[in-house]
């Protein structure tokens, strides 16, 4: 099964249950409340929560994503290095 | 440190006159320092800079059996150039790593020593997570970059932190299995092939390693990058 065939799956199994909870079409007898306002809402919900938890967690990980200057200052040093020791074997560098 | 095995580097260039000596010496003095048996097999695709001049030059000083030179008629992509290069070689491990030294030859050391430890399958190096990091990027490049790696997370679910790096070591034989299933080409290649290790229910794990943003030559970063980007990441979504 391939991801996209997984993903279809699970939004098919869900959107049913959705819209048969949400139709009534099942033997069961939710709350007024939820029944009448927090069913319609839900796909909503769902959608602003993924929204924002996907925000979340960019925003989070560009903010923690590492900066390494001293990766940077070793390399100069050992590029220096490098083109020197190799330029003394005969090496053609610039 | 590395016993028995034997470490084939491969190397796939196109215009690295300048970068090619460098990360030779810097791989070089690597493996010698830690006793590890080793080949550089260098894949040039005929760049006009005369990279394969320089090659040359490298394999007088550091012999014909350390650095292989396996240059090909034109720029024939990433996936045929490391089959071209498993094909040369004769280590049991094959070290893959961008030739313009933006990932650093020392971390070879802690991917090789977490091989053993676990007999893993696969080691990637990972800019995301513990002492991993970047240098040189923007605020925009951050962005894109974290971006596109949780979108393709949450597609494909592939289980390590960072998918579209390439700096690897592979056991010969998977590698081998993983190129030859792998249908995508270039940027979303590098991703693919941890997908399919996954699929195939290799072991992976992962060193933090830091990554220099290209010293000499451009960077290739654009909106054509980002597009191709997404279009394979849609590919391996419908197709794995």
């Amino acid at each position: 099964m391939t991801r996209a065939t997984e993903a279809a799956t699970f939004f098919g199994i869900t959107a049913t249950l959705y819209l048969a909870l949400l139709f009534q079409w099942l033997p069961i007898t939710l709350p007024k409340t939820v029944q009448e306002f927090t069913l319609p809402v839900l796909p909503w919900w769902a959608l602003v929560t993924f929204g924002a938890y996907s925000l979340g967690n960019i925003g989070y990980h560009v903010l923690t994503f590492r900066d390494c200057p001293e990766a940077y200052d070793e390399l100069q040093v050992q590029i220096s290095q490098a083109q020197n020791d190799l330029r003394s074997k005969g090496v053609s560098i610039k | 440190m590395a016993g028995q095995h034997k470490y084939s580097v491969l190397l796939p260039t196109y215009n690295e006159r300048e970068n090619l000596p460098v990360i030779v010496w810097l791989l070089t003095k690597t493996f010698q320092e830690n006793n590890i048996d080793y080949e550089i097999i260098v894949i040039d695709d005929n760049s006009p800079d005369g990279t394969l001049e320089i090659a040359k030059q490298l394999q007088k000083i550091y012999g014909e059996d350390r650095i292989l030179l396996r240059p090909r008629a034109g720029k024939l992509g990433l996936g045929t150039a490391y089959v071209h290069g498993i094909q040369h070689a004769t280590g049991d491990f094959i070290f893959i790593l961008d030739a313009d030294m933006s990932h650093h030859p020392k971390f070879m050391t802690e991917m090789i020593r977490l091989q053993q430890a676990k007999n893993l399958d696969v080691v990637t190096g990972t800019r995301y997570a513990g002492n991993g990091g970047v240098y040189g990027w923007d605020l925009k490049r951050k962005v894109i970059s974290r971006g596109a790696n949780f979108l393709a997370t949450v597609l494909l679910r592939p289980g390590v932190s960072d998918l579209t790096g390439s700096f690897r070591l592979y056991k010969k034989e998977v590698l081998a299995k993983l190129i030859s299933s792998c249908i995508s080409k270039g940027y979303v290649f590098q991703m693919e092939m941890m997908v399919r290790a996954r699929q195939f229910n290799f072991t992976i794990g992962e060193v933090p390693i830091t990554f220099v943003d290209r010293v000499f030559g451009d960077s290739k970063m654009g909106a054509m990058e980002i597009v191709g980007f997404a279009k394979g990441l849609l590919q391996l979504f419908v197709a794995v």
